[in-house]
């Protein structure tokens, strides 16, 4: 290619669609950046805020919230007892769910004068697993998880120990608190929900949520 | 697709274009056809199997044995026979994903011309073996019993032992009659005449393997459980 | 080579100006014959009950043709409609539409379901019993729209299988596997929400797992399901947005992507069976002879949109 070439071809550059008489190039890109920036500006006004409103929950704590399940003496060190409270309020049954609790116990090497108090929901997927007294284990019935009678896994597809809620006794009652998860030698960590891996390098890879409360 | 064989498509598809006949109402008629068949399907299955309500939500259950709707059955099992726990995010998100890339990307990486099924052995095959095993995993999945059930027939003496095994988990690895999971462990329903009763406790207390130990649970139920498994012959 | 069929299309259905103008020697009403004739009998005058008579009659075709010159949508259509279809298309192509049909019943089932419909933790299952047992109906179109979901969802795959086989997804289609494969993921997005909105025991713990499988991706996962539960456990909202997912997000990127994956079927038009294949010679001849022959076949309409796709390939193939 030469300039002989080129001369030509920059006389016959064919006019921008849309050109008119008396149309500067300059002009012309004031307003395509104006056009582009208006409509830009238009349409984050509308998104950002339906997007901030659709993910704020994620960054909203609830209350804290304690509720009595029982007299202390209704709790033992060697099996479970099943009680009912409600975890989310507003929401009727809905918001309830199940928790085993029992006496910490010398025997297993707990704390002494504590309460424990284990979730029902599996540690694989969320399923409500069963305790089941004949073999002292918790069983999962969707795709077959087995935890011991602390609640660390023995068999199956779950990824952690069961969840516990925060226990404490006020007046004689054993209350139950929020939630937390634990790690395999059952050191509790921020609640994560089923699914995800505690403890280690997992603390990274599923990161610990603004919503949940924070470890005992 | 080279150039000219994308030339060559074209030309070809005009051809069979031409000859063709007009949308309406030769292939309308078709597809109104198949639309009356849809609708008189989904009527029939509307009348005929209804809308059942189940029990209300109750998430303080603990007897509930949640199943997916019949279309999620193989994620379901999927799910159910990665057992290994530093596997499962790799069934509930690595798999499906890959899956859904792959097939996203068809087009991308099979770029032969052949259209022909029976000329592109490969596509062919995999093809098959994707809906195998989707029927597969959906079959399994709708068959799936609770791990926490044995339906097996016993003598009333082994009623008890029968309980302490379902009440275990052992299902979760091993298959007992038609309950349970087959494998990883071996299938129990003949364990028995396999190897005796002194060496099913053993393997209990120890747990061979990959197996767990399930030497914490009390010694009348170690015995019961070993009654009960060695009666299976 | 035998001449291209055209179905005949009956005049009072096609507006006047689109209309073929009738042959010489074909009176249009039969009478007026030659100019001769005028001079010798001129022809009677239209009585005013006739004229009212020949208004209304038309008036259908008036009204058709006013829509027309405003909007342009009788090429379009004509375009669409008598577009042909490639020779042995079979009972297998109707799957699309077949699918499409199957949505369409979603959709209008599930518009009505919405009128009686309460997305509430607390009184959605009452809502559902409600329609179940006092709605005229209402155990029938919650049935339909149930079962419904299990056809479309069937159609989905088979239609994706048919594809498949075919070899549909080659060039020049890639971009319609692509849009249908979204379509597969939003149908079976669709089918996930729905099923927590009778809140019933089943619908309950499929969504609380179905919940966790998003969270177990890696770094973003918790984040996600927080999301969709509107919180860290299932909550008030939960169901509200499952339901808005369910009737508003989903089915609106489903229609308008529905409308993309036609509007390629249209331009590109649908595959002919693989199994029909030509020699190059023979389809290079057929090829001439379809262009000299195009103006004698039938219906100048067809014709212009039979060809609008034009036979060219633009040099970006990387292979």
């Amino acid at each position: 290619m030469n300039g002989a070439d080129e001369a030509p071809q920059q006389r016959v550059k064919p006019d921008p669609p849309g050109y008119f008489e008396g149309e500067s190039m300059t002009r012309r890109r004031a307003f395509t950046i104006a056009a582009q920036g208006l409509g830009g500006i238009a349409g984050a006004a509308i998104i950002l805020p339906a997007v901030g409103f659709a993910v704020a929950p994620i960054f909203h704590r609830g209350k804290e919230r304690w509720e009595a399940v029982g007299p202390v003496s209704d709790f033992v060190e060697d099996t479970y007892r099943q009680v009912v409270f409600t975890e989310t309020e507003g929401i009727g049954d809905a918001g309830k769910t199940t928790a085993y609790v029992r006496k910490s116990s010398a025997e297993l090497e707990e704390e002494p004068g504590k309460y424990v108090a284990v979730s029902n929901r599996c540690a694989h997927l969320g399923c409500p697993v069963r305790f089941v007294e004949a073999a002292g284990n918790f069983i999962c019935p969707c795709h077959g998880g087995v935890y011991d009678f602390q609640g660390k896994r023995i068999g199956g597809p779950p990824v952690r120990p069961l969840d516990q809620f925060q226990a404490r006794v006020k007046n004689g009652q054993v209350e139950l608190g929020p939630r937390y998860s634990v790690t395999s030698q059952l050191d509790p960590v921020r609640a994560r929900d089923p699914g995800e891996f505690t403890g280690g390098i997992w603390e990274y890879l599923y990161p610990p949520r603004p919503s949940t409360f924070p470890a005992p | 697709m080279k150039p000219e064989d994308k030339q060559d498509y074209l030309e070809e598809y005009e051809v069979f274009k031409k000859k063709g006949k007009p949308f309406f109402p030769y292939a309308v008629l078709k597809d109104s056809t198949m639309a009356l068949i849809v609708v008189a399907v989904i009527i029939a299955m509307s009348l005929i199997l209804g809308a059942e309500q189940g029990p209300k939500a109750d998430p303080t259950s603990t007897t509930y044995v949640p199943r997916p709707e019949w279309y999620f059955f193989f994620l379901f099992e999927v799910l159910r026979v990665i057992k290994p726990p530093e596997l499962v995010p790799i069934a509930t998100v690595g798999i499906p994903t890959i899956c859904m890339v792959l097939l996203l990307m068809l087009p991308f990486y099979d770029r032969g011309p052949e259209r022909r099924p029976e000329r592109r052995p490969i596509a062919l095959i995999a093809g098959i073996l994707t809906i195998l095993a989707m029927g597969y995993l959906t079959y399994a999945g709708a068959v799936a019993g609770s791990p926490t059930q044995i339906d097996l027939k016993v003598a009333p003496q082994y009623e008890a032992g029968k309980e302490v095994v379902a009440g275990s988990g052992c299902l979760a690895c091993h298959k007992i009659g038609e309950n349970g999971n087959n494998g990883p462990g071996p299938e129990l329903t003949h364990i028995a005449s396999r190897i005796p009763r002194a060496a099913i406790l053993r393997s209990v207390e120890i747990g061979p393997g990959i197996m767990p130990s399930f030497r914490e649970l009390p010694p009348k139920k170690l015995n019961e459980l070993a009654d009960f498994l060695s009666s299976l012959n | 080579m035998p001449k291209l069929r055209v179905p005949k299309i009956p005049d009072s259905v096609v507006p006047a100006p689109l209309r073929k103008p009738a042959k010489p020697g074909q009176g249009g009403n039969g009478k007026g014959q030659a100019p001769q004739d005028l001079k010798t009998s001129p022809p009677e005058r239209e009585t005013h009950v006739q004229r009212l008579g020949n208004q209304a009659k038309e008036a259908p075709v008036d009204i058709l043709a006013w829509v027309d010159q405003r909007t342009g949508a009788s090429g379009f259509l004509t375009g669409m409609l008598y577009r042909k279809v490639p020779k042995g298309t079979n009972w297998f192509y109707t799957l699309g539409s077949a699918t499409l049909f199957a949505f369409i019943v979603q959709a209008v089932t599930g518009v009505f379901l919405a009128m009686f419909y309460t997305p509430s933790a607390t009184q959605a299952y009452a809502s559902i019993s409600h329609i179940n047992n006092d709605v005229p109906l209402g155990q029938f179109v919650h049935g339909m729209h149930k079962w419904g979901a299990s056809v479309m969802v069937i159609l989905v795959f088979v239609h994706m299988g048919r594809t498949f086989f075919f070899g549909a997804y080659k060039y020049p289609r890639e971009l319609n596997w692509v849009i249908g494969v979204v379509l597969l993921i939003l149908t079976m997005t669709m089918a996930f929400t729905g099923y927590l909105l009778p809140f019933d025991q089943r619908s309950y713990w499929a969504s609380i797992v179905g919940i966790n499988i998003n969270g177990t991706g890696p770094v973003v996962g918790p984040y996600l399901s927080d999301f969709l539960r509107a919180g860290p456990e299932l909550g008030a909202t939960t169901l509200a947005r499952f339901y808005a997912i369910h009737m508003l997000l989903v089915p609106g990127a489903i229609i308008a992507l529905i409308g993309a994956h036609l509007y390629l079927v249209m331009k590109l038009g649908t595959t002919a069976p693989p199994w029909m294949k030509m020699d190059k010679p023979k389809v290079a001849a057929s090829v001439a002879q379809l262009d000299a022959g195009v103006e004698g076949n039938g219906n100048g309409r067809v014709n212009g949109a039979g060809r609008s796709n034009g036979v060219h390939v633009d040099g970006d193939s990387a292979t």
